[in-house]
């Protein structure tokens, strides 16, 4: 049995097929989701999601979302954004990243600021260039 | 040339001008309408799911756990309403209007209070205007919506007062985009939570009968995750709407321009053959009087 998975985010549905186990990353800690798993409700972190679909293993970097298991063993990922782990620039990733931290010194200054949105984008610039650096370093995907 | 080939020439210019008004119109039309669509059709899956989503959980969760799932009789509606800011939009605004009227109208007789509009868009004032609804709040709308951001405040503010009791019932009247020449006025019920049949543009989600006996887990916390989730996905379905009515108007425009400057064509040409028409005899008439005269003379 697989498991119906689907991810999208408000600019593009991202993948939508079938796969064997379903692991991410809610404000609890890490879930893997196999094949049957009861009704669930969860809220997403920015953080790494892994699937697994004919043996092979992706990772993408989400930042933060919803994702509904259905009882009829669909698995839905509302996510803010999702990328690829191999569709990352690292560059830009880190670019980002510097502005992110940059634009969080400055708030320490500056009144009026929502300081917890920047640290929400910070804390996804982090997150996307730790999976795409971690991706960097594994070899190249065949029957891990 | 007598005076009726000058008084043509003078609506051939004339409606030449309007033509390329109109013409130049269209054009910027359909550029911002390529924007509008590609926008709504890029988000309209996740909303969807999203409104799937919310139904499900709605049906399956017990109503005490996030004020947003409460409901109460419906003594006070409100309705939010997205036209747009400027006209020469063919049918756009009138036939929104006119579905929203009824639509008021229903609620009247159900509650006998008067809905509460909240506009969005300039040209919404004309409920006022026409049927003598009252508004209650009107947001600026920006042209071409883009980013979440531009309607939160908006979109906060309903769910805040659904919440907190003011409202009974929230529903938005919009024009749904089916395809550039294909627009639908409609009116769907937000807020509380309850029917799922009304996917936006209408597209084919399958449509299975679920009658799983089951309950939803939340992790972490349920109270918790509602109140992260279901304010997000309530302020997705008007952002989602207010996407559809952005493409909707600039296909409507682009829409009535074109008639406007196919008419305005036609026109032309029609005038362009009476003008040749009057030319020619004015110039036969001239020739006779000259012959006319010879003959006189001889």
């Amino acid at each position: 049995m697989k498991i119906k998975f689907k991810i999208i985010t408000p600019e593009r549905e991202i993948f939508s097929e079938e796969a064997e186990q379903i692991t991410m990353m809610t404000r609890d800690g890490e879930i893997t989701i196999l094949p049957g798993h009861i009704p669930l409700i969860t809220v997403l972190q920015p953080g790494e999601l892994r699937y697994k679909k004919d043996g092979e293993e992706k990772f993408l970097a989400i930042s933060g979302g919803f994702a509904e298991m259905r009882p009829d063993n669909t698995l839905i990922i509302l996510a803010d954004t999702a990328e690829y782990a191999e569709h990352i620039d690292i560059e830009r990733a880190e670019a980002a990243r510097e502005r992110a931290e940059k634009a969080m010194k400055e708030a320490r200054n500056v009144e009026g600021i929502d300081y917890a949105a920047l640290q929400a984008q910070l804390e996804r610039a982090v997150n996307r260039v730790k999976i795409a650096k971690k991706y960097r370093k594994l070899p190249p995907m065949v029957n891990r | 040339m007598g005076v009726n080939t000058k008084a043509i020439k003078r609506r051939i210019k004339s409606v030449g001008n309007t033509k390329k008004i109109t013409k130049a119109m269209e054009m910027i039309s359909a550029v911002k309408m390529r924007k509008a669509v590609a926008n709504v059709l890029a988000t309209r899956g996740y909303a969807n799911l999203a409104w799937a989503m919310l139904v499900d959980v709605a049906k399956k969760t017990n109503a005490a756990l996030h004020p947003i799932l409460t409901k109460r009789p419906i003594k006070k509606v409100a309705v939010i309403f997205i036209t747009s800011n400027r006209g020469l939009s063919g049918g756009f605004t009138s036939r929104l209007l006119q579905e929203t009227n009824d639509y008021i109208i229903e609620e009247k007789k159900k509650t006998g209070t008067e809905t509460d509009i909240i506009l969005l868009g300039k040209r919404g004032r004309k409920i006022f205007s026409y049927f003598k609804h009252p508004i209650a709040a009107e947001f600026e709308k920006i042209d071409i919506t883009t980013k979440m951001e531009e309607i939160l405040p908006m979109a906060r503010m309903i769910i805040a007062e659904y919440m907190n009791g003011k409202y009974d019932k929230v529903a938005v009247a919009y024009t749904d985009f089916v395809s550039a020449i294909k627009q639908i006025p409609r009116v769907k019920q937000i807020l509380p939570l309850e029917k799922e049949d009304e996917l936006l543009g209408k597209i084919g989600e399958e449509k299975e009968e679920k009658k799983y006996n089951f309950e939803f887990k939340f992790e972490p916390k349920p109270a918790e995750v509602l109140s992260m989730l279901l304010p997000r996905l309530v302020e997705m379905q008007i952002y989602q709407t207010i996407l559809e009515s952005d493409a909707s108007e600039h296909s409507a425009r682009m829409m009535a321009m074109r008639n406007a400057s196919d008419a305005a064509e036609d026109m032309i040409k029609e005038l362009n053959y009476n003008f040749n028409k009057a030319r020619q005899a004015g110039i036969t008439q001239e020739i006779s009087e000259i012959v006319g005269g010879v003959a006189a003379l001889g």
